[in-house]
Protein backbone atom coordinates (compact mmCIF):
# COMPACT_ATOMS: atom_id res chain seq x y z
CA UNK A 1 0.00 0.00 0.00
CA UNK A 2 1.26 3.46 -0.78
CA UNK A 3 2.05 5.86 2.00
CA UNK A 4 1.58 9.30 0.45
CA UNK A 5 3.77 11.11 2.93
CA UNK A 6 6.59 8.66 2.62
CA UNK A 7 10.04 10.17 2.65
CA UNK A 8 11.41 10.06 -0.88
CA UNK A 9 14.06 7.49 -1.48
CA UNK A 10 15.25 5.24 -4.22
CA UNK A 11 14.16 1.68 -3.88
CA UNK A 12 16.26 -1.17 -5.13
CA UNK A 13 14.51 -0.87 -8.45
CA UNK A 14 15.64 2.72 -8.83
CA UNK A 15 12.21 4.21 -8.41
CA UNK A 16 12.03 7.52 -6.64
CA UNK A 17 8.99 7.16 -4.46
CA UNK A 18 8.09 10.81 -4.35
CA UNK A 19 8.38 11.08 -8.11
CA UNK A 20 6.19 8.05 -8.47
CA UNK A 21 3.57 9.40 -6.12
CA UNK A 22 3.52 12.73 -7.85
CA UNK A 23 3.05 10.93 -11.09
CA UNK A 24 0.04 9.16 -9.76
CA UNK A 25 -1.91 12.35 -9.48
CA UNK A 26 -1.69 12.88 -13.21
CA UNK A 27 -3.97 11.44 -15.79
CA UNK A 28 -2.90 10.82 -19.31
CA UNK A 29 -3.58 9.39 -22.67
CA UNK A 30 -2.26 5.93 -23.27
CA UNK A 31 0.68 3.62 -23.16
CA UNK A 32 2.48 1.90 -25.94
CA UNK A 33 3.57 -1.60 -25.08
CA UNK A 34 6.37 -3.16 -27.05
CA UNK A 35 7.02 -6.86 -26.93
CA UNK A 36 10.58 -7.93 -27.40
CA UNK A 37 11.65 -11.51 -26.83
CA UNK A 38 8.30 -12.08 -25.22
CA UNK A 39 8.74 -9.41 -22.58
CA UNK A 40 6.25 -6.54 -22.67
CA UNK A 41 7.71 -3.16 -21.86
CA UNK A 42 5.75 0.04 -21.56
CA UNK A 43 6.79 3.26 -23.21
CA UNK A 44 5.10 6.56 -22.69
CA UNK A 45 3.81 8.17 -25.83
CA UNK A 46 6.65 10.67 -25.79
CA UNK A 47 9.29 8.00 -25.53
CA UNK A 48 7.50 5.88 -28.09
CA UNK A 49 7.48 8.77 -30.52
CA UNK A 50 11.21 9.16 -30.05
CA UNK A 51 11.99 5.46 -30.26
CA UNK A 52 13.71 4.10 -33.32
CA UNK A 53 11.16 2.03 -35.21
CA UNK A 54 13.47 -0.95 -35.51
CA UNK A 55 13.63 -1.36 -31.74
CA UNK A 56 9.96 -2.25 -31.40
CA UNK A 57 9.29 -5.30 -33.51
CA UNK A 58 5.77 -5.49 -32.15
CA UNK A 59 3.68 -3.17 -30.06
CA UNK A 60 0.20 -2.49 -28.81
CA UNK A 61 -1.49 0.40 -27.10
CA UNK A 62 -3.50 0.52 -23.90
CA UNK A 63 -6.05 3.20 -23.23
CA UNK A 64 -8.58 3.25 -20.42
CA UNK A 65 -11.43 4.95 -18.61
CA UNK A 66 -12.77 7.15 -21.37
CA UNK A 67 -16.11 7.75 -19.60
CA UNK A 68 -17.97 9.01 -22.65
CA UNK A 69 -20.99 10.84 -21.30
CA UNK A 70 -19.22 12.26 -18.25
CA UNK A 71 -20.00 15.96 -18.00
CA UNK A 72 -18.90 17.06 -14.55
CA UNK A 73 -16.39 19.78 -13.76
CA UNK A 74 -13.45 17.38 -13.62
CA UNK A 75 -13.72 17.30 -17.42
CA UNK A 76 -16.63 18.76 -19.33
CA UNK A 77 -15.28 17.57 -22.69
CA UNK A 78 -14.25 13.94 -22.51
CA UNK A 79 -14.72 13.70 -26.27
CA UNK A 80 -11.90 16.14 -26.86
CA UNK A 81 -9.52 14.38 -24.51
CA UNK A 82 -10.24 10.98 -26.03
CA UNK A 83 -9.64 12.54 -29.44
CA UNK A 84 -6.30 13.80 -28.17
CA UNK A 85 -5.39 10.32 -26.98
CA UNK A 86 -6.32 8.77 -30.31
CA UNK A 87 -4.38 11.45 -32.15
CA UNK A 88 -1.31 10.41 -30.20
CA UNK A 89 -1.87 6.79 -31.11
CA UNK A 90 -2.16 7.71 -34.77
CA UNK A 91 1.03 9.75 -34.59
CA UNK A 92 3.17 6.86 -33.41
CA UNK A 93 6.05 6.21 -35.81
CA UNK A 94 5.33 2.50 -35.88
CA UNK A 95 1.73 1.45 -36.16
CA UNK A 96 0.75 -0.70 -33.17
CA UNK A 97 -0.73 -4.10 -33.94
CA UNK A 98 -3.82 -3.42 -31.85
CA UNK A 99 -5.22 -1.48 -28.94
CA UNK A 100 -6.74 -2.65 -25.68
CA UNK A 101 -9.25 -0.62 -23.74
CA UNK A 102 -9.36 -1.53 -20.07
CA UNK A 103 -12.90 -0.43 -19.40
CA UNK A 104 -15.21 2.40 -18.47
CA UNK A 105 -15.65 3.12 -22.13
CA UNK A 106 -18.90 4.85 -21.22
CA UNK A 107 -20.00 6.67 -18.11
CA UNK A 108 -23.56 5.37 -17.83
CA UNK A 109 -23.72 2.49 -20.34
CA UNK A 110 -25.96 4.50 -22.65
CA UNK A 111 -26.02 3.53 -26.32
CA UNK A 112 -25.09 7.02 -27.47
CA UNK A 113 -22.06 6.96 -25.19
CA UNK A 114 -20.86 3.67 -26.65
CA UNK A 115 -21.57 5.02 -30.13
CA UNK A 116 -19.43 8.08 -29.52
CA UNK A 117 -16.60 6.00 -28.08
CA UNK A 118 -16.68 3.59 -31.02
CA UNK A 119 -16.50 6.43 -33.49
CA UNK A 120 -13.60 8.15 -31.76
CA UNK A 121 -11.60 5.02 -30.98
CA UNK A 122 -12.27 3.68 -34.47
CA UNK A 123 -10.36 6.61 -35.91
CA UNK A 124 -7.16 4.95 -34.76
CA UNK A 125 -7.69 2.32 -37.43
CA UNK A 126 -6.63 -0.51 -35.13
CA UNK A 127 -8.30 -3.67 -33.89
CA UNK A 128 -9.49 -2.99 -30.35
CA UNK A 129 -9.88 -5.51 -27.54
CA UNK A 130 -12.16 -4.43 -24.72
CA UNK A 131 -13.01 -5.40 -21.18
CA UNK A 132 -15.89 -3.72 -19.36
CA UNK A 133 -15.60 -1.33 -16.47
CA UNK A 134 -18.36 -1.07 -13.90
CA UNK A 135 -19.65 1.98 -15.75
CA UNK A 136 -20.19 -0.21 -18.82
CA UNK A 137 -22.60 -2.57 -17.08
CA UNK A 138 -25.00 -0.06 -15.54
CA UNK A 139 -27.90 -0.94 -17.82
CA UNK A 140 -30.89 -2.66 -16.26
CA UNK A 141 -29.71 -5.97 -17.72
CA UNK A 142 -26.32 -5.57 -16.04
CA UNK A 143 -24.07 -5.65 -19.04
CA UNK A 144 -26.23 -6.85 -21.92
CA UNK A 145 -25.64 -3.57 -23.76
CA UNK A 146 -21.89 -4.09 -23.46
CA UNK A 147 -22.03 -7.73 -24.50
CA UNK A 148 -24.26 -7.03 -27.48
CA UNK A 149 -21.70 -4.57 -28.75
CA UNK A 150 -18.33 -5.95 -27.65
CA UNK A 151 -18.93 -9.48 -26.49
CA UNK A 152 -18.86 -11.44 -29.72
CA UNK A 153 -16.85 -14.60 -29.19
CA UNK A 154 -16.52 -14.04 -25.45
CA UNK A 155 -17.80 -16.17 -22.64
CA UNK A 156 -19.84 -15.44 -19.54
CA UNK A 157 -19.92 -11.72 -18.82
CA UNK A 158 -17.36 -11.02 -21.54
CA UNK A 159 -14.11 -12.83 -20.80
CA UNK A 160 -11.91 -14.28 -23.55
CA UNK A 161 -8.33 -14.89 -24.63
CA UNK A 162 -6.31 -14.62 -27.81
CA UNK A 163 -2.78 -15.07 -29.06
CA UNK A 164 -0.59 -12.65 -30.93
CA UNK A 165 3.07 -12.98 -31.87
CA UNK A 166 3.74 -15.66 -29.31
CA UNK A 167 2.05 -13.88 -26.41
CA UNK A 168 -1.16 -15.17 -24.82
CA UNK A 169 -3.60 -12.41 -23.86
CA UNK A 170 -6.36 -12.97 -21.32
CA UNK A 171 -9.24 -10.51 -20.93
CA UNK A 172 -10.95 -10.84 -17.56
CA UNK A 173 -14.15 -9.26 -16.27
CA UNK A 174 -14.08 -8.23 -12.62
CA UNK A 175 -16.87 -5.65 -12.51
CA UNK A 176 -19.87 -7.92 -12.12
CA UNK A 177 -21.06 -8.66 -8.60
CA UNK A 178 -18.82 -6.04 -7.08
CA UNK A 179 -18.55 -6.91 -3.43
CA UNK A 180 -19.04 -4.99 -0.24
CA UNK A 181 -16.54 -2.19 -0.11
CA UNK A 182 -16.40 -1.98 -3.87
CA UNK A 183 -13.72 -4.57 -4.56
CA UNK A 184 -13.76 -6.25 -7.92
CA UNK A 185 -14.66 -9.90 -8.24
CA UNK A 186 -13.77 -12.45 -10.90
CA UNK A 187 -15.98 -15.29 -9.73
CA UNK A 188 -15.70 -19.05 -9.74
CA UNK A 189 -16.96 -19.65 -13.29
CA UNK A 190 -14.36 -17.32 -14.76
CA UNK A 191 -11.58 -18.71 -12.57
CA UNK A 192 -12.44 -22.22 -13.73
CA UNK A 193 -12.38 -21.03 -17.33
CA UNK A 194 -9.02 -19.35 -16.75
CA UNK A 195 -7.47 -22.56 -15.45
CA UNK A 196 -8.67 -24.44 -18.54
CA UNK A 197 -7.61 -21.65 -20.88
CA UNK A 198 -3.97 -21.83 -19.87
CA UNK A 199 -3.77 -25.54 -19.10
CA UNK A 200 -2.20 -26.43 -22.44
CA UNK A 201 0.31 -23.59 -22.54
CA UNK A 202 4.01 -23.93 -21.93
CA UNK A 203 5.21 -22.09 -18.84
CA UNK A 204 7.51 -20.17 -21.15
CA UNK A 205 4.57 -18.55 -22.91
CA UNK A 206 4.43 -14.85 -22.04
CA UNK A 207 1.06 -13.97 -20.55
CA UNK A 208 -0.67 -10.59 -20.59
CA UNK A 209 -3.81 -10.30 -18.46
CA UNK A 210 -6.02 -7.27 -18.67
CA UNK A 211 -9.08 -6.32 -16.64
CA UNK A 212 -10.64 -3.11 -15.43
CA UNK A 213 -10.20 -3.07 -11.65
CA UNK A 214 -6.65 -3.76 -10.49
CA UNK A 215 -6.15 -7.44 -9.72
CA UNK A 216 -3.82 -6.52 -6.88
CA UNK A 217 -4.80 -4.67 -3.73
CA UNK A 218 -3.85 -1.12 -4.59
CA UNK A 219 -5.97 0.52 -1.90
CA UNK A 220 -8.73 -1.75 -0.57
CA UNK A 221 -10.49 0.87 1.53
CA UNK A 222 -11.33 2.68 -1.70
CA UNK A 223 -12.32 -0.54 -3.44
CA UNK A 224 -9.15 -0.46 -5.51
CA UNK A 225 -8.44 -4.15 -5.78
CA UNK A 226 -10.04 -7.48 -6.65
CA UNK A 227 -11.05 -9.73 -3.79
CA UNK A 228 -10.33 -12.97 -5.65
CA UNK A 229 -7.53 -11.56 -7.81
CA UNK A 230 -5.05 -13.67 -5.88
CA UNK A 231 -6.80 -16.82 -7.05
CA UNK A 232 -6.33 -15.80 -10.67
CA UNK A 233 -2.68 -15.06 -10.06
CA UNK A 234 -2.25 -18.46 -8.42
CA UNK A 235 -3.49 -20.07 -11.62
CA UNK A 236 -0.92 -18.10 -13.59
CA UNK A 237 2.06 -18.20 -11.24
CA UNK A 238 3.87 -20.96 -13.17
CA UNK A 239 4.38 -18.68 -16.14
CA UNK A 240 7.77 -17.05 -16.46
CA UNK A 241 6.45 -13.72 -17.70
CA UNK A 242 3.12 -12.39 -16.50
CA UNK A 243 2.01 -8.81 -17.13
CA UNK A 244 -1.23 -7.52 -15.57
CA UNK A 245 -2.77 -4.39 -17.09
CA UNK A 246 -5.63 -2.55 -15.41
CA UNK A 247 -7.42 0.79 -15.35
CA UNK A 248 -10.09 2.05 -12.95
CA UNK A 249 -7.93 4.22 -10.71
CA UNK A 250 -7.05 6.80 -13.38
CA UNK A 251 -3.38 6.97 -12.55
CA UNK A 252 -0.18 5.09 -13.17
CA UNK A 253 0.88 2.62 -10.57
CA UNK A 254 3.18 -0.30 -11.02
CA UNK A 255 4.34 -3.12 -8.85
CA UNK A 256 6.65 -5.99 -9.60
CA UNK A 257 6.56 -9.27 -7.71
CA UNK A 258 8.85 -11.96 -9.02
CA UNK A 259 7.82 -12.70 -12.57
CA UNK A 260 4.64 -10.64 -12.29
CA UNK A 261 4.43 -7.02 -13.35
CA UNK A 262 1.29 -5.07 -12.45
CA UNK A 263 0.46 -1.83 -14.17
CA UNK A 264 -2.50 0.53 -14.04
CA UNK A 265 -3.15 2.99 -16.84
CA UNK A 266 -4.23 6.58 -16.87
CA UNK A 267 -7.67 7.71 -17.89
CA UNK A 268 -8.43 9.61 -21.04
CA UNK A 269 -11.18 11.47 -19.15
CA UNK A 270 -10.30 12.78 -15.71
CA UNK A 271 -7.93 12.44 -12.81
CA UNK A 272 -8.53 10.79 -9.48
CA UNK A 273 -6.68 11.48 -6.24
CA UNK A 274 -3.72 9.39 -5.23
CA UNK A 275 -4.62 6.80 -2.59
CA UNK A 276 -5.17 8.35 0.80
CA UNK A 277 -4.76 11.94 -0.35
CA UNK A 278 -8.50 12.70 -0.32
CA UNK A 279 -11.44 11.57 1.80
CA UNK A 280 -12.81 9.59 -1.12
CA UNK A 281 -11.86 8.55 -4.62
CA UNK A 282 -13.69 10.10 -7.52
CA UNK A 283 -13.33 12.68 -10.26
CA UNK A 284 -10.76 15.27 -9.26
CA UNK A 285 -11.12 18.84 -10.40
CA UNK A 286 -7.76 20.29 -11.38
CA UNK A 287 -6.89 23.98 -11.52
CA UNK A 288 -8.55 25.94 -14.29
CA UNK A 289 -6.63 25.85 -17.52
CA UNK A 290 -4.53 22.83 -16.62
CA UNK A 291 -6.86 20.01 -17.55
CA UNK A 292 -5.07 19.11 -20.77
CA UNK A 293 -1.81 19.04 -18.91
CA UNK A 294 -3.23 16.66 -16.41
CA UNK A 295 -4.90 14.54 -19.03
CA UNK A 296 -1.94 13.85 -21.12
CA UNK A 297 -0.06 16.25 -23.22
CA UNK A 298 1.87 17.88 -20.44
CA UNK A 299 1.83 14.62 -18.57
CA UNK A 300 3.98 13.27 -21.34
CA UNK A 301 6.43 16.12 -20.81
CA UNK A 302 6.52 15.26 -17.16
CA UNK A 303 7.30 11.68 -17.93
CA UNK A 304 9.95 12.67 -20.44
CA UNK A 305 11.87 14.38 -17.70
CA UNK A 306 11.31 11.69 -15.13
CA UNK A 307 13.40 8.60 -15.58
CA UNK A 308 11.87 6.89 -12.53
CA UNK A 309 8.52 6.50 -14.26
CA UNK A 310 10.21 5.08 -17.31
CA UNK A 311 11.81 2.52 -15.04
CA UNK A 312 8.47 1.84 -13.40
CA UNK A 313 6.97 1.22 -16.76
CA UNK A 314 9.47 -1.37 -17.71
CA UNK A 315 8.04 -4.73 -16.61
CA UNK A 316 10.24 -7.42 -15.19
CA UNK A 317 10.18 -11.10 -15.71
CA UNK A 318 13.44 -10.63 -17.55
CA UNK B 1 -13.13 13.86 8.18
CA UNK B 2 -15.28 10.83 7.71
CA UNK B 3 -13.75 7.70 6.38
CA UNK B 4 -15.69 6.09 3.64
CA UNK B 5 -16.26 2.65 2.27
CA UNK B 6 -16.88 2.74 -1.40
CA UNK B 7 -19.79 1.10 -3.00
CA UNK B 8 -20.16 1.66 -6.71
CA UNK B 9 -17.36 2.55 -9.01
CA UNK B 10 -14.42 4.49 -7.71
CA UNK B 11 -14.32 6.66 -10.71
CA UNK B 12 -17.69 7.10 -9.28
CA UNK B 13 -18.23 5.56 -6.00
CA UNK B 14 -18.57 2.02 -4.90
CA UNK B 15 -16.96 1.97 -1.45
CA UNK B 16 -17.53 2.76 2.21
CA UNK B 17 -17.16 5.58 4.65
CA UNK B 18 -16.19 4.83 8.21
CA UNK B 19 -16.63 7.96 10.25
CA UNK B 20 -14.70 8.29 13.43
CA UNK B 21 -17.17 9.72 15.85
CA UNK B 22 -16.61 6.76 18.13
CA UNK B 23 -20.19 5.70 17.84
CA UNK B 24 -20.70 2.13 16.86
CA UNK B 25 -23.82 0.10 16.52
CA UNK B 26 -25.30 -0.72 13.24
CA UNK B 27 -28.93 0.10 13.55
CA UNK B 28 -28.98 2.93 16.02
CA UNK B 29 -28.81 5.79 13.52
CA UNK B 30 -32.54 6.01 13.02
CA UNK B 31 -32.89 6.83 16.67
CA UNK B 32 -30.22 9.53 16.53
CA UNK B 33 -30.98 13.12 15.76
CA UNK B 34 -29.43 14.06 12.47
CA UNK B 35 -27.68 17.32 11.72
CA UNK B 36 -28.55 18.39 8.18
CA UNK B 37 -25.63 20.79 7.88
CA UNK B 38 -23.15 18.09 8.84
CA UNK B 39 -25.00 15.76 6.52
CA UNK B 40 -24.50 18.22 3.69
CA UNK B 41 -20.75 17.88 4.12
CA UNK B 42 -20.87 14.12 4.37
CA UNK B 43 -23.08 13.99 1.28
CA UNK B 44 -20.12 15.09 -0.84
CA UNK B 45 -19.00 11.47 -0.61
CA UNK B 46 -22.26 10.47 -2.31
CA UNK B 47 -21.82 12.91 -5.16
CA UNK B 48 -19.60 10.71 -7.26
CA UNK B 49 -22.76 8.81 -8.12
CA UNK B 50 -25.69 10.94 -7.02
CA UNK B 51 -26.99 14.46 -7.27
CA UNK B 52 -30.17 15.95 -5.93
CA UNK B 53 -31.75 16.71 -9.29
CA UNK B 54 -30.13 14.55 -11.98
CA UNK B 55 -29.89 10.86 -12.57
CA UNK B 56 -26.25 9.86 -12.87
CA UNK B 57 -24.57 6.63 -11.87
CA UNK B 58 -27.24 6.54 -9.19
CA UNK B 59 -30.76 7.96 -9.29
CA UNK B 60 -31.49 11.55 -8.31
CA UNK B 61 -32.25 12.19 -4.67
CA UNK B 62 -34.94 14.83 -4.98
CA UNK B 63 -37.85 13.45 -2.99
CA UNK B 64 -36.07 10.28 -1.96
CA UNK B 65 -37.39 10.24 1.61
CA UNK B 66 -40.72 8.48 1.46
CA UNK B 67 -40.27 7.37 -2.15
CA UNK B 68 -40.70 3.80 -3.36
CA UNK B 69 -37.39 2.20 -4.37
CA UNK B 70 -36.94 1.84 -8.10
CA UNK B 71 -39.49 4.49 -9.01
CA UNK B 72 -37.46 7.34 -10.52
CA UNK B 73 -38.26 7.64 -14.23
CA UNK B 74 -35.47 7.22 -16.77
CA UNK B 75 -33.09 5.52 -14.40
CA UNK B 76 -31.96 1.94 -15.10
CA UNK B 77 -32.31 0.25 -11.73
CA UNK B 78 -31.04 -3.22 -11.06
CA UNK B 79 -33.90 -5.72 -11.18
CA UNK B 80 -33.24 -6.55 -7.54
CA UNK B 81 -33.80 -3.01 -6.30
CA UNK B 82 -36.65 -2.30 -8.66
CA UNK B 83 -38.58 -5.29 -7.36
CA UNK B 84 -37.61 -4.84 -3.72
CA UNK B 85 -40.81 -3.11 -2.64
CA UNK B 86 -38.83 -0.88 -0.29
CA UNK B 87 -40.23 2.47 0.79
CA UNK B 88 -37.42 4.85 1.68
CA UNK B 89 -38.42 5.67 5.21
CA UNK B 90 -35.74 7.02 7.51
CA UNK B 91 -35.39 3.56 8.99
CA UNK B 92 -35.03 1.97 5.57
CA UNK B 93 -32.47 4.55 4.48
CA UNK B 94 -30.52 3.88 7.64
CA UNK B 95 -30.34 0.17 6.88
CA UNK B 96 -29.50 0.88 3.25
CA UNK B 97 -26.65 3.27 4.00
CA UNK B 98 -25.23 0.85 6.50
CA UNK B 99 -24.89 -1.94 3.93
CA UNK B 100 -26.97 -1.80 0.76
CA UNK B 101 -25.85 -5.16 -0.53
CA UNK B 102 -26.90 -6.87 2.68
CA UNK B 103 -30.31 -5.22 2.43
CA UNK B 104 -30.82 -5.91 -1.29
CA UNK B 105 -28.40 -8.55 -2.58
CA UNK B 106 -27.56 -7.89 -6.20
CA UNK B 107 -27.95 -4.15 -6.03
CA UNK B 108 -25.15 -2.15 -7.60
CA UNK B 109 -24.49 0.19 -4.72
CA UNK B 110 -21.77 -0.93 -2.37
CA UNK B 111 -21.17 2.39 -0.65
CA UNK B 112 -21.38 2.01 3.12
CA UNK B 113 -21.66 4.66 5.75
CA UNK B 114 -20.56 2.94 8.92
CA UNK B 115 -21.07 5.65 11.54
CA UNK B 116 -24.70 5.76 12.79
CA UNK B 117 -24.47 9.48 13.45
CA UNK B 118 -23.21 10.09 9.92
CA UNK B 119 -26.12 8.13 8.52
CA UNK B 120 -28.53 10.15 10.63
CA UNK B 121 -26.91 13.34 9.41
CA UNK B 122 -27.14 12.37 5.75
CA UNK B 123 -30.76 11.35 6.16
CA UNK B 124 -31.47 14.69 7.83
CA UNK B 125 -29.77 16.42 4.90
CA UNK B 126 -31.87 14.49 2.39
CA UNK B 127 -35.04 15.35 4.30
CA UNK B 128 -34.19 19.02 4.37
CA UNK B 129 -32.45 19.61 1.05
CA UNK B 130 -34.01 16.99 -1.19
CA UNK B 131 -37.65 17.74 -0.59
CA UNK B 132 -39.94 17.40 -3.57
CA UNK B 133 -40.66 21.11 -3.45
CA UNK B 134 -37.74 23.25 -4.51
Amino acid sequence: MIEPDETPHHDADGIDRRGFLECMSWAGTGLLWSVSAGIPAALTMAKAAAAAPATTPFSFVQISDSHLGFKRPANTDVVATLQAAIARVKALPVKPAFMIHTGDISHLSHADEFDAADQLIGEAGLPVFYVPGEHDVLDADKGKAYLDRYGKGSQGSGWYSFDHSGVHYIALVNVQNIGEGGLGRIGRDQLDWLAKDVSGLSSETPIVVFAHIPLWMVYPSWGWGTDDGGQALDVLKRFGSLTVLNGHIHQVMQKVEGNVSFHTARSTAFAQPAPGTAPTPGPMVVPAGTLRQHLGIAEVNFVRGSEPLAIVDTPLGA
Amino acid sequence: MPAIHRGLAPATAFFALALTSGLVGPSSAAALEGNAERGKEIYHACEDCHTIDDNDVGPKHRGVVGRRAGSVPDYAYSPELKSSGIIWTEQALNRWLQNPQAMVPGTRMAFQLEDPQARADVIAFLKQYAKIEK
